[in-house]
């Protein structure tokens, strides 16, 4: 729950869903290991201001962790002197943060209108069944896989596209799925 | 000679070789030729800036990225030195290519990132920028890439840094990446995302040529507008100005064609070629089906018929002739098999989940026509839903919002449901949904005018 | 100054304003709510949309800067339907729950609906949740409730620009965007329930006043903060003789639009009034007895003239009546207690202190953070008016009362009478060692209103009005002087220290008992100095009226005493067999 489940409100106790999509805690504390902030000591150099570093930074933060935690916010936003709740704010604009732990292939299939007109709409229904009835954004049990729906990808001359964690894919239509499936794993 | 004969790939000279991302390879193509004559003839007052500048203003460069304003009357804009005191300039190079349909700036950038970074080069000295940024789609890790391996190479060599090439000229490039939002292709939005903030529009003016990025005077250039300087130097105005329909319309252009084509992809030709040549290039529709609708500048752009199409020149002035606009040449063609009811669902859902969400109408008005729409698709539709559709798109647009978002995202609600009327209907009639009484907008306006008059606030 | 014609009516505004307040400015109601005096201008609710000659589209006026020779037509068709068409957005998804809202009465998008919105609605979608935002607890006071939430961002704003914290945040994006806090992360600061006042709607509430009044029926009146010496500027919200809420009173010089939460969650100590009689201790036993004015009055008076005849034997200069002040005294009152000390009693000055509490601060667009650490309102008026400000260690008898924490030395002063005119004075009031030190006087007069170790020792305890009952000016650290006026007539026989220092001084023949604050405002002005030139009714001294919403605008100025109570009856009796 955010603004601190530790006040005692009733208005909050009677509430189960309280906290549902606040920021996850990975329940420890974190920081950049040396590489890491040596690309960050990088980075602040080429902006005028710190704040200016934060969506790289967040990167670097989603580069090392995998996702961006309750402690990544926290963190970063001490890195940066910034309030942590901003950072939040950041962090829920942009859809390309994580914000729970993934599985190890992200497929990301884009359904913007090019790959619509393409039959995008079915590959990512089946995509998700052929996984074994995956939700939208949910990650398999054996947590190699998540699904999720993205915007254009600029690939709609290879409609339907799809991108895995970094990686464009083109035409995955329906009848390729499967084979594309059994290339992932 | 008409500009409108097949010319030889500009732009796009470099696809298909052999590591043509490699700066040897563009070395070795003749590239940065003109970084370099324009480095060397700085201290004899050969090149100046205002020389550059003028230059593009001669082009008749218009900005690629989706608004098609002069990019070298843009440059003019930031308050000469004397004005703007010690505040630096920015040039903010747009590569946050978003738009559903667009999908030149990234094969810009993957098959051939020198060319927009010496244009970027190239515009920088004209606008006495000292620190470029490149703000490149998150979704876009590959082209990122490149250009990071292609702008440390160019510091390897000390094209870029301080002192370049002995000239006194200093220059560095910021390769920064976005991590997913439609909104920060708008110019402004990006501004505030490159400072580090959700991209949020700003409220226009002060126009970022006066206070943009970090409150300095900041250029926003598209990828493809900056490759184009880069051939503007090289090769000249008048060179430029010969390739397309005419001076308002010129130089070679990217279109990229997707949906029910042949062979979907991006084709280089004059600015202003034909719609059906056009089509030609691509292969015509997808199995020689016969062609329903055109949307010809990326999803905001209103959608035209077939008929509507016909023989339109693919440029600035020719689509606004068509009541359609180019924008940033994403043209999506749909053939006779599509449902556009569905079609134009996706759309809306696209913006209703890319509104930045600060302004009312945006905000609440995108997810509205999204749900309206949707619920039309799925048998749940009534008669009324398709007025009010184009009342609520009607009152959302026009400077109800601070950026044109709203305007883009009920362009093709307006004209799929004004073209395409039947076939929404045709959705309603099969559902089953209790028709609902709308009242209707005269009523509306009558108990408007009978209400008490205003003056409660405190 | 720029000039501008609004809906065909010129005014002159200053170069720097924009459309919105030019057309407040003519008089032109435009609605808005993004829009606040106090914060940045973001232009994003579109509620305020004019048309401006010269422009082709419709614009936001608060984004407008004026232009001298500029023409806004605010309530023209196209205007009036770009407002019509943002209401409507705005209610599409918002709860259509006013009864059962606590901003009911106060809330900019109600009356907004009604001045500006449709009458019908058009939707037939169902209204967005946000499950596990709404009702929420943020923060020590707020309460937050997404599902009301207009996405104005003044909440945002205020935390970025005058706090400075950065506790709240747009979260999300699009149809979903909405305020929070970051995960764990409390909306926590010193003025954090600003953010519920600056919220249009009832998405930010306070927990302290959340459901306890509906606003229509409060009554406002204006007052100043006692919380420090900043003295902002409040509104007093009150009911049957009940403090329900404070709220800032915009007063630019001082608090702006601002308060700090100490201060404003004072206002529920004003509700405790712990004596509601005279008291006076039964001779021989160490129980007081409830007893009428007269009777308590006259008890001092002979107290104080015994006193008076022994110092005189002795011949010295009345030390054995000692007076202690208060920085909790409006100005006039000190002044009636300096005067009657001087010219009646022929004692010394009325000796005050002030405690100096936790830093307070506030924030406003001339200074920029002003900070308070007295904790009391009034310690430059007090001094003004004839009292003597003692510290710790100035050799005063109070200093020897400050420091003596034990009572072991012989040495301590021991008057005969010791009047002090508040019985919180000093948080060392409720120090036994410090009340052992006070109670070595024979006689031991208080003021109060609530209990403490020294009322419990005193032997004339005289009930006293709270700050909400008071009249009269308050000097703060700026030295400005701001007046306070009556929010709640004090419960029958309750009196203000005004009247009771009146009556009492009446009993040397001092003082007119019909005399209002401001007579003695008046009277004392000449000898009081900063006060010269001031004049009771100026607006320097007023301040901006409580911001009166069209529901609840109540005449506060006809504030009636309950009839059938006689005031201050003088029986003449005699003294008490006790007082030596």
């Amino acid at each position: 729950m955010s603004g601190g489940a530790n006040l005692p409100v009733a208005e909050q106790a009677g509430n189960p869903r309280a906290g549902e999509h606040g920021a996850l805690s990975c329940g420890k504390a974190l920081t950049f290991s040396g590489g890491t902030q040596a690309d960050f000591d990088r980075l602040l150099s080429r902006y005028p201001t710190k704040q200016s570093a934060l969506l790289p930074t967040l990167w670097l933060a989603q580069r090392e962790w995998g996702w961006i935690s309750r402690e990544a916010v926290d963190y970063v936003a001490t890195l940066l002197d910034l309030a942590p709740a901003f950072v939040w704010g950041v962090v829920t604009f942009y859809t390309m943060y994580n914000r729970a732990p993934v599985g190890r292939h992200l497929i990301q299939v884009c359904t913007s209108i090019s790959c619509h007109l393409n039959g995008a709409g079915e590959v990512y229904t089946e995509c998700r069944k052929r996984l074994g009835g995956l939700k939208p954004g949910e990650t398999s049990s054996d947590g190699k896989f998540t699904v999720v729906e993205v915007e254009c990808l600029a690939q709609c001359d290879k409609a339907p596209a799809v991108m895995v964690n970094d990686d464009d894919y083109a035409v995955i239509t329906k009848d390729k799925l499967d084979s594309f499936l059994e290339g992932l794993k | 000679m008409s500009g409108l004969e097949p010319i030889q790939p500009v732009l796009l000279a470099r696809r298909g070789k052999p590591n043509s991302a490699s700066l040897e390879t563009y070395l070795a193509d003749g590239g940065y030729a003109s970084w370099k004559k324009i480095l060397g003839g700085l201290a004899s007052g050969e090149w100046t800036r205002a020389k550059v500048t003028d230059l593009v203003k001669a082009s008749g460069l218009r900005g690629r990225g989706g608004a098609g304003f002069p990019c070298g009357m843009k440059w003019t804009f930031v308050p000469p030195t004397e004005k703007r005191g010690d505040k630096p300039v920015y040039l903010l190079c747009n590569a946050d290519e978003s738009e559903p349909g667009t999908f030149k700036d990234r094969l810009l950038m993957e098959v051939d990132p020198h060319q927009v970074l010496e244009g970027m080069m190239l515009a920088s000295f004209a606008l006495d920028v000292k620190h470029a940024y490149l703000y490149i789609r998150g979704e876009m890790v590959h082209a990122a890439e490149i250009l990071n391996k292609a702008v440390s190479d160019l510091y390897a060599q000390g094209l870029l840094g301080t002192n370049v090439l002995g000239s006194g000229l200093d220059l560095e490039i910021t390769i920064h990446r976005g991590a997913g939002a439609y909104i920060c292709g708008e110019e402004t939005a990006l501004i505030e995302s490159l400072e580090g903030k959700r991209g949020q529009p700003r409220i226009k003016p002060p126009f970022p040529a006066v206070s943009g990025v970090w409150d300095c005077p900041t250029v926003v250039n598209n990828v493809e507008t900056l490759s184009c300087v880069k051939h503007i130097v090289d090769r000249g105005a008048d060179w430029f100005k010969s390739i397309g329909r005419n001076e308002k319309n010129t130089g070679p252009k990217l279109y990229c064609v997707s949906g029910h084509v042949e062979k979907p992809g991006v084709y280089e030709a004059p600015t202003g070629i034909p719609w059906e040549e056009l089509l030609a290039l691509a292969g015509g529709v997808r199995g020689g089906r016969k062609l329903k609708a055109v949307i010809p500048g990326g999803s905001s752009a209103p959608m035209l018929t077939a008929a509507e199409i016909a023989g339109v020149p693919m440029d600035f002035d020719g689509l606004v002739a068509a009541k359609s606009m180019f924008g940033s040449a994403g043209i999506i063609v749909m053939d006779e098999t599509t449902d556009i009811p569905k079609a134009v669902t996706n759309i809306a859902k696209f913006y209703a989940h890319e509104s930045c969400g600060q302004c009312t109408p945006c905000r609440e008005g995108t997810p509205w026509m999204h749900k309206m729409l949707k619920r039309i698709v799925t048998g749940e539709g009534k008669r009324s839903d398709l007025d009010l559709l184009l009342q609520i798109a009607g009152q959302m647009g026009n400077g109800m919002t601070i950026c044109v978002f709203a305007d883009a995202a009920i362009a093709p609600v307006l004209s799929g449901v004004t073209k395409f009327r039947g076939e929404f209907e045709a959705y309603i009639d099969k559902s089953t949904q209790p028709e609902f009484e709308t009242p209707a907008p005269s009523d509306i306006t009558a108990a408007v005018a009978d209400r008490p008059a205003a003056g409660i606030h405190s | 100054m720029a000039k501008v014609t609004v809906d065909g009516k010129v005014v002159e505004v200053p170069n720097d304003a924009n459309a919105l307040e030019a057309c407040r400015a003519a008089g032109v109601d435009v609605p808005h709510f993004c829009y606040h005096p106090g914060l940045s201008i973001v232009g994003q609710c579109r509620m305020c949309m004019v048309e401006v000659e010269g422009v082709p589209k419709i614009q936001a006026s608060c984004t407008v800067p004026v232009r001298d020779g500029m023409v806004i037509k605010a309530s023209s068709e196209k205007a009036l339907a770009a407002r019509n068409a943002t209401m409507e957005f705005l209610l599409i998804n918002h709860p259509l729950d006013c009864p059962i809202c606590d901003q009911a009465g106060e809330c900019k998008l109600q009356d907004n609906a009604f001045g500006a919105g449709l009458p019908v609605s058009r939707t037939s979608e169902p209204r967005r949740q946000f499950p596990g935002y709404d009702r929420t607890s943020i923060g020590p006071h707020v309460i937050a409730d997404m599902t009301r939430c207009i996405q104005c961002t003044r909440c945002v704003r205020f935390c970025e620009e005058i706090t400075e914290t950065g506790e709240l945040t747009f979260v999300e994006r699009a149809g979903h965007t909405f305020v929070w806090t970051h995960e764990g992360r409390a909306l926590d600061n010193d003025l954090s329930a600003c953010t519920a006042d600056v919220c249009p709607v009832g998405a930010l509430t306070t927990k302290e006043f959340r459901f306890r009044k509906r606003v229509w029926w409060l009554d406002k009146t204006r007052s100043v903060c006692d919380g420090c010496e900043i003295g902002c500027n409040i509104s007093i919200e009150h009911r049957d003789r009940v403090v329900y809420r404070f709220l800032p009173r915009v007063a630019p010089l001082v608090n702006d639009f601002w308060m700090c939460d100490y201060g404003r969650f004072r206002s529920e100590e004003l509700n405790r009034q712990g004596f509601r009689k005279p008291e006076i201790r039964v001779a021989g036993s160490d129980v007081r007895k409830q007893t009428n004015w007269g009777e308590a009055l006259d008890a001092i008076k002979i107290a104080i003239d015994r006193a008076r005849e022994e110092d005189k034997k002795e011949e010295k200069i009345a030390s054995k009546v000692r007076v202690i002040g208060s920085a909790f005294l409006t100005t006039e009152e000190a002044w009636l207690l300096a005067t009657l000390c001087r010219d009646s009693l022929k004692v010394n000055a009325p000796e005050f202190t002030v405690d100096i509490g936790p830093k307070r601060r506030i924030r406003n667009k001339v200074d920029g953070w002003i900070y308070g650490s007295e904790a009391a309102p009034n310690s430059r008026g007090a001094e003004a008016a004839g009292q003597r400000k003692t510290k710790e260690g100035d050799g005063s008898p109070l200093s020897l009362f400050l420091s003596k924490q034990s009572s072991s030395s012989s040495s301590s002063f021991s008057p005969a009478v010791l009047y002090i005119s508040d019985a919180n004075f000093s948080e060392k009031c409720n120090d036994p060692a410090f009340v052992a030190e006070l109670r070595k006087a024979s006689v031991l007069v208080v003021h109060a209103r609530t209990r403490n170790a020294l009322t419990d020792a005193a032997d004339i305890v005289l009930p006293v009005a709270p700050l909400s009952g008071k009249e009269g000016t308050f000097v703060n650290a700026k030295g400005l002087v701001q007046r306070i006026d009556t929010a709640i007539v004090s419960p029958p026989i309750v009196r203000t220290d005004l009247e009771v220092l009146l009556h009492l001084g009446n009993r040397w023949g001092a003082f007119d008992t019909q005399w209002t604050a401001r007579d003695v405002f008046e009277r004392m002005q000449s000898s009081v100095p900063g006060y010269e030139n001031l004049s009771w009714d100026s607006d320097s001294l007023v301040g901006n009226p409580p911001s009166i919403s069209a529901a609840a605008a109540y005449d506060v100025l006809g504030l009636e005493r309950d009839p059938g109570v006689e005031v201050f009856p003088r029986p003449s009796v005699s003294a008490p067999d006790w007082i030596p």
